[in-house]
């Protein structure tokens, strides 16, 4: 680590610190309150704002670039210069981790969105709707359910040849939507039946209109959580992609594929794989902590414990 | 009742077909072709032409396709590309092998998840509550191969207490007795059902402590403890029971993952299992070989969601089949 | 620094032992003689058929050659000129009746393993099905010079040649693994590709087929009637490591005894800090090289934009310095050849040519100051050849060449090149002991997999002459002149040959490594009796 680097990260961590002290301090309502009362939301906060803060400020917190080779250093167990020690051919790994946070948290928010998005438009037209509609959603919904991961690898090597990160991601995406669907149905079906949509629909409003601007905002809290909780599972994915080959491809870096690049350097050299593992654990753990005091906040019935 | 059962095995036969139609499309549309060997002799092209011919694969797609779901009509799943023996045998191989692994990952998993689970709400709140609830969100939301490189690295590589991988020691097994046989399978599984019991004991304990706080605070219990009844038997007797129930739901769930969740595992390990197949038949590109895995698993997904709703049926008398 | 930490092998191997006693006996007495002793090998790959005449994997060739025999193999010097030096196995003596005829006198001794003696009839049916395209092997093109094989009584065979050239009797012995008719007539040619016996085969081989247990590991047991000498090594496991690396950590670990490459500096330095293992280096029979597409990537019509020109293809060889990344990537354990050959063909290394040096300037001056771009496609399978892509991306993007790496997994690459679809690709060729088949095929205008679709008529011509060369020294001249024709057009750029270092237990005696078919001398290896562990002294 330079000087430069030490000091962009204590900066990033005092950005860190003040952001969520402010979120903590704004009046956001019984939820709110509710939420940071919860023993492990603010370390869960804390920890997503740091990563997402060095991942977007990846160049100011790294020394090297993340593709830059010092061949005379290939597997060097940590220095003061490289905090985490290089890799096999000799990249800085600390720079590699900070650049394949942008991947790693990036593909799986952006995949998160794009599920979310979907199963909840598909949920809401199954729980609105009704009748036909609900039964061909939700076939296609037990379809996507029964196909095994398997076939998800199998997919990202059909497509994998021509397209990239993007692509990669709207694939997640749409195989994540399936669960989501599910949940949002269940709470539209029962939103469809409260007084309050009986009379928008009694003043005349198109049907989408109501789903959209009264129904889906009503169950919103179940979308909330879903997405907390479903990015863990769409970076362990896109990880277990990536370690398996049919992920990001390097030289660019994911936390996933840095695992797996370091894997024949297991016993020689384990921090390589030791860290990007960590992250990727670390990351999940906030998410998960997160979501779990969101669920609490958002639910009264479970809240408050 | 009989109705409805008509219907799902109908549905499920239909999703199974898709599931495998889809795969049998996107794997021949992948780039990439069978017949290639990982090592370093590019093959004479004439001989690949002569070895798509024996397999048929220079037909067009749609008549492979008929000629695919015709055989498997007939029960035969084809030959394997990369094995050279049929599909049906390679998978008979793999299937007891993944099995053991995930069985007892699945025994270590509850077990271990419904004690912690119990042994946190009895302790609600207080510093050993919290401590565990942390351990167990960290084992939850460690990836399974990270893991595995973990344990293999330390358990296997520097301490050398366990096996890199493999499910017995070819050179010794055959000439052990029948119990150092068993014991010579068990030294080898302890790692591989270590990994994915671990992983999901957390997942269980979490959801286990959940279900029982919520039981806890239904008015049953507060009658249980008027009467003056010790905590714990409030806890074990009332509360655990009401709270099982979804554990065993979750037991439901994580059936089809017998077959297909340890792909990551297997790999690491070196376990000759069915997601361990799968992959390597996905990177041959051994089209056969992938139909078939892909059939099982898909199979398993669906009779295993049949089993949890048939159960869920029997079980829980306030759901009712509806028409 | 954590490698030195205290980490038993012989713990992985006494455990099952304790297990064993624990659960009772201790196995039926133990082996203690001079004929005992198992070896392990790591094995990076999983066999997919061990019949010789459809197996197209080294993995295979290496099980398979304990089980099968030759007529005759190549000897220690690996010279394939004229039939000289060649080792007799199943034929014990051979003449040649008139230049295009060759006759073998079978030795009467050896018997197939399952009872009967081998007999010319065997040979000339091995030849016709190694011969028929039904079947589909690889060797069948290898085969063409030879008209017919005949069994003139049950010892003798004779081989009738189509045209002379000196290695004649090198096409007749070292493709062809014997096969036993008896077993096989009846299987039907069409279903060779996946026959049963390939699962189980039956050779007249040292060793017999014991199991083969899918996805860990297949047992041979040594066959102590064999009629050249009773085999010192009693049994032989392959324990399947999917990938190299695993399989020296296996070795490292003390779970596998042998394994037959190194490959990196860091595992070569692991296995010589390692007291249990010996290293023996051996020539190895890989180049690497990245090859050029002289047609449009995706239109085999038009040419190239980069690659057409043969001065651009000559600066980009000139602009890389080779010895530099060898010393990086293999610290110094590989070659650069003069020319697309491996270490293997060490007779032709020591002729007058030299491999292209390293010279920027002129590389600036053929460059001509243009800015080139193109894609180099890298398979993700192995980590030197990524780390040799991403060295030779930095050299050139300093001389203004911009690379793009591709890695792909090995069945893509394939593809891609099958179909024309790549700029440059880096790939591995395996060659054989002789040059006059390993070259033209990826080099000549109609070699079956050039890919690049390189033609360059004059060096074909050379080729041929160098192939009908009577002796070593002619053909040292004459390929020497093919191979600087290449210099002005090259086809690819040779990146380096390997050494390879094999890595075997201390324990082992009289290891000799056969280059060409690394474990095929395995039959005179032994375990002296006071160096025996418990894994030898196991087993029936």
């Amino acid at each position: 680590m330079t000087a430069a680097t030490i000091v962009a990260l204590i900066a990033i961590a005092v950005w860190t610190g003040t952001v969520v002290a402010w979120c903590r301090r704004r009046p956001w309502g019984d939820a709110g309150r509710r939420f940071f009362r919860h023993p492990s939301a603010t370390k869960g906060m804390v920890v997503l704002v740091f990563l997402a803060t060095v991942a977007l400020c990846a160049p100011l917190v790294t020394p090297f670039a993340p593709y830059q080779q010092i061949l005379t250093l290939q597997d060097h167990p940590p220095t003061w210069l490289h905090p985490l020690g290089t890799d096999f051919i000799g990249r800085d790994v600390w720079s590699r981790l900070a650049y394949g946070a942008r991947v790693s948290l990036g593909v799986g928010t952006l995949g998160m969105l794009v599920a979310v998005t979907l199963g909840g438009l598909v949920g809401a037209a199954a729980g609105y709707f009704r009748g036909w509609t609900d039964a061909l959603l939700m076939r296609c919904v037990d379809i996507g359910l029964s196909i095994p991961r398997i076939f998800l690898v199998l997919a990202a090597i059909a497509l994998w040849g021509k397209l990239g990160v993007g692509a990669l991601t709207v694939l997640l995406g749409l195989t994540g939507w399936f669960a989501t669907s599910r949940i949002v149905r269940a709470e539209v079906m029962s939103v469809r039946e409260r007084p309050y949509t009986d009379a928008v629909r009694a003043l005349g409003a198109r049907p989408w209109w109501i789903v959209l601007r009264h129904v889906l905002p009503n169950s919103s809290a179940a979308l909330i959580v879903s997405a907390a909780l479903g990015i863990g599972n769409m970076m362990l994915l896109e990880a277990g992609l990536s370690f398996l080959g049919a992920g990001i491809r390097p030289p660019q870096p994911s936390w996933g594929n840095m695992i797996a690049d370091g894997r024949d350097q297991l016993a020689t050299a384990p921090w390589t794989t030791l860290f990007p593992g960590l992250a990727i654990a670390l990351a999940v753990m906030a998410l998960n902590a997160t979501g779990d005091a969101l669920r609490d906040a958002l639910d009264p019935k479970t809240g408050g414990k | 009742m009989l109705a409805w059962l008509l219907r799902r095995i109908a549905a499920s036969l239909a999703i199974v077909f898709v599931t495998v139609s889809l795969t049998f499309f996107a794997i021949h549309l992948a780039p990439g072709r069978p017949f290639m060997p990982p090592d370093e002799r590019p093959m004479n092209p004439i001989v690949v032409h002569r070895l798509e011919q024996i397999y048929g694969l220079d037909r067009p797609l749609a008549v492979q396709y008929v000629r695919y779901f015709g055989a498997l009509a007939r029960g035969e799943m084809g030959e394997s590309f990369s094995q050279r023996r049929p599909v049906a045998h390679a998978i008979a191989d793999a299937v007891p092998n993944t099995l053991l692994l995930t069985a007892t990952a699945l025994v270590i998993d509850f077990t271990l998840g419904i004690l912690i689970g119990l042994f946190q709400a009895a302790r609600a709140r207080r510093r050993s509550d919290v401590a565990l609830a942390n351990v167990t969100l960290f084992f939850y939301s460690l990836p399974t191969f990270w893991l595995a490189l973990v344990l293999q690295l330390v358990c296997a590589l520097w301490l050398g207490w366990f096996p890199t991988g493999g499910p017995t020691d070819p050179v010794m097994h055959a000439s052990l007795p029948l119990l150092g046989r068993l014991g010579d399978r068990l030294y080898h599984l302890v790692l591989p059902a270590l990994t994915l019991g671990l992983v999901g004991a957390g997942g269980t304990a979490r959801f286990q402590r959940a279900a029982l706080l919520e039981a806890l605070g239904h008015d049953y219990i507060r009658t249980a403890r008027a009467k003056g009844l010790a905590e714990s038997a409030v806890l074990v007797r009332h509360a655990w029971r009401d709270a099982l129930l979804p554990v065993i739901s979750l037991a439901g769930v994580a059936l089809p993952f017998l077959l297909t969740g340890a792909v990551l595992i297997e790999t690491v390990f070196s376990w000759p299992g069915l997601g361990k197949l799968a992959a390597d038949a996905i990177s041959a590109r051994d089209y056969p070989l992938v139909l078939g895995t892909t059939l099982l698993a898909t199979c398993a997904v669906v009779l295993g969601s049949l089993v949890a709703d048939l159960l869920t049926v029997a079980a829980d008398p306030r759901v009712r089949v509806t028409a | 620094m954590i490698s030195t930490l205290v980490r038993s092998p012989r713990v992985a191997v006494l455990l099952p032992a304790l297990l064993a006693a624990l659960g009772g006996c201790k196995g039926q007495g133990g082996c203690t003689t001079e004929y005992c002793g198992t070896v392990v090998f790591a094995a990076s790959g999983e066999p997919s058929s061990l019949l010789p005449a459809v197996s197209t994997q080294a993995i295979e060739r290496d099980v398979f050659d304990q089980v099968f025999l030759k007529l005759a193999d190549i000897g220690p010097d690996g010279g394939t000129f004229g039939d000289s030096g060649f080792t007799p196995e199943l034929a014990r003596s051979w003449e040649w009746t008139d230049p295009l005829t060759l006759t073998f006198h079978l030795d009467p001794r050896p018997r197939w393993q399952d009872g009967p003696p081998v007999t010319a009839a065997d040979v000339a049916f091995t030849f016709d099905v190694y011969r028929d395209s039904i079947v589909g092997s690889q060797d069948r093109e290898a085969l063409a010079h030879i008209a017919s094989v005949t069994a003139t009584d049950s010892l003798t065979v004779v081989f009738k040649f189509r045209d002379r050239y000196p290695e004649m009797f090198y096409d007749a012995t070292y493709h062809m693994r014997i096969l036993p008719a008896h077993l096989l007539r009846n299987v039907a040619r069409a279903t060779w590709q996946t026959a049963p016996f390939g699962r189980a085969p039956i050779g007249a081989g040292p060793y017999r087929f014991v199991s083969w247990t899918p996805g860990q590991s297949i047992e041979l047991a040594a066959d102590s009637t064999y009629f050249l000498g009773r085999p010192h090594l009693r049994r032989l496991i392959w324990r399947f490591a999917g990938n190299l690396n695993n399989a020296v950590t296996m070795v490292l670990a003390g779970e596998a005894d042998a394994v037959e490459v190194l490959v990196t500096p860091a595992n070569i330095a692991k296995a010589k800090a390692d007291s249990a293992l010996t290293l023996y280096p051996y020539p190895g029979s890989t180049y690497n090289f990245v090859r050029f597409n002289l047609r449009a990537n995706g239109d085999r019509s038009k040419p190239h934009p980069v690659f057409a020109d043969p001065q651009t293809r000559r600066a980009l060889v000139l602009a890389l310095d080779r010895p530099q990344m060898v010393q990086a990537v293999f610290a110094g354990n590989a070659k650069i050849p003069p020319g697309p050959m491996p270490q293997l063909w060490s007779w032709l290394w020591k002729s007058q040519l030299t491999p292209a040096p390293f010279d920027t300037l002129e590389a600036v001056r053929l460059l001509r100051g243009r800015h080139l771009s193109f894609h180099l496609a890298v398979p993700s399978t192995s980590p030197t050849r990524v780390q040799y892509a991403q060295l030779l991306q930095e050299q050139y993007r300093r001389l203004g060449v911009t690379v793009v790496i591709d890695q792909v997994d090995n069945a893509t690459l394939e593809q891609q090149l099958e179909s024309g679809k790549f700029d440059a690709a880096m790939e591995s060729f395996q060659t054989d002991p002789a040059p006059s088949s390993s070259v033209p095929a990826l080099w000549s205008r109609s070699g079956p997999t050039n890919w690049g679709h390189y033609a360059n008529d004059h060096f074909d011509a050379l080729m041929k002459t160098a192939a009908s060369a009577p002796t070593r020294a002619a053909a040292q001249a004459a390929w020497e002149q093919a191979f600087a024709a290449l210099d002005q057009d090259p086809p690819c750029i040779i990146l380096y040959a390997l050494d390879n270092i094999a890595a075997v237990n201390r324990r082992v005696a009289d290891v000799r490594i056969q280059p060409d078919s690394w474990w095929g001398l395995v039959r005179t290896w032994r375990i002296p009796p006071s160096q025996l562990t418990e894994r030898d002294r196991a087993g029936r």
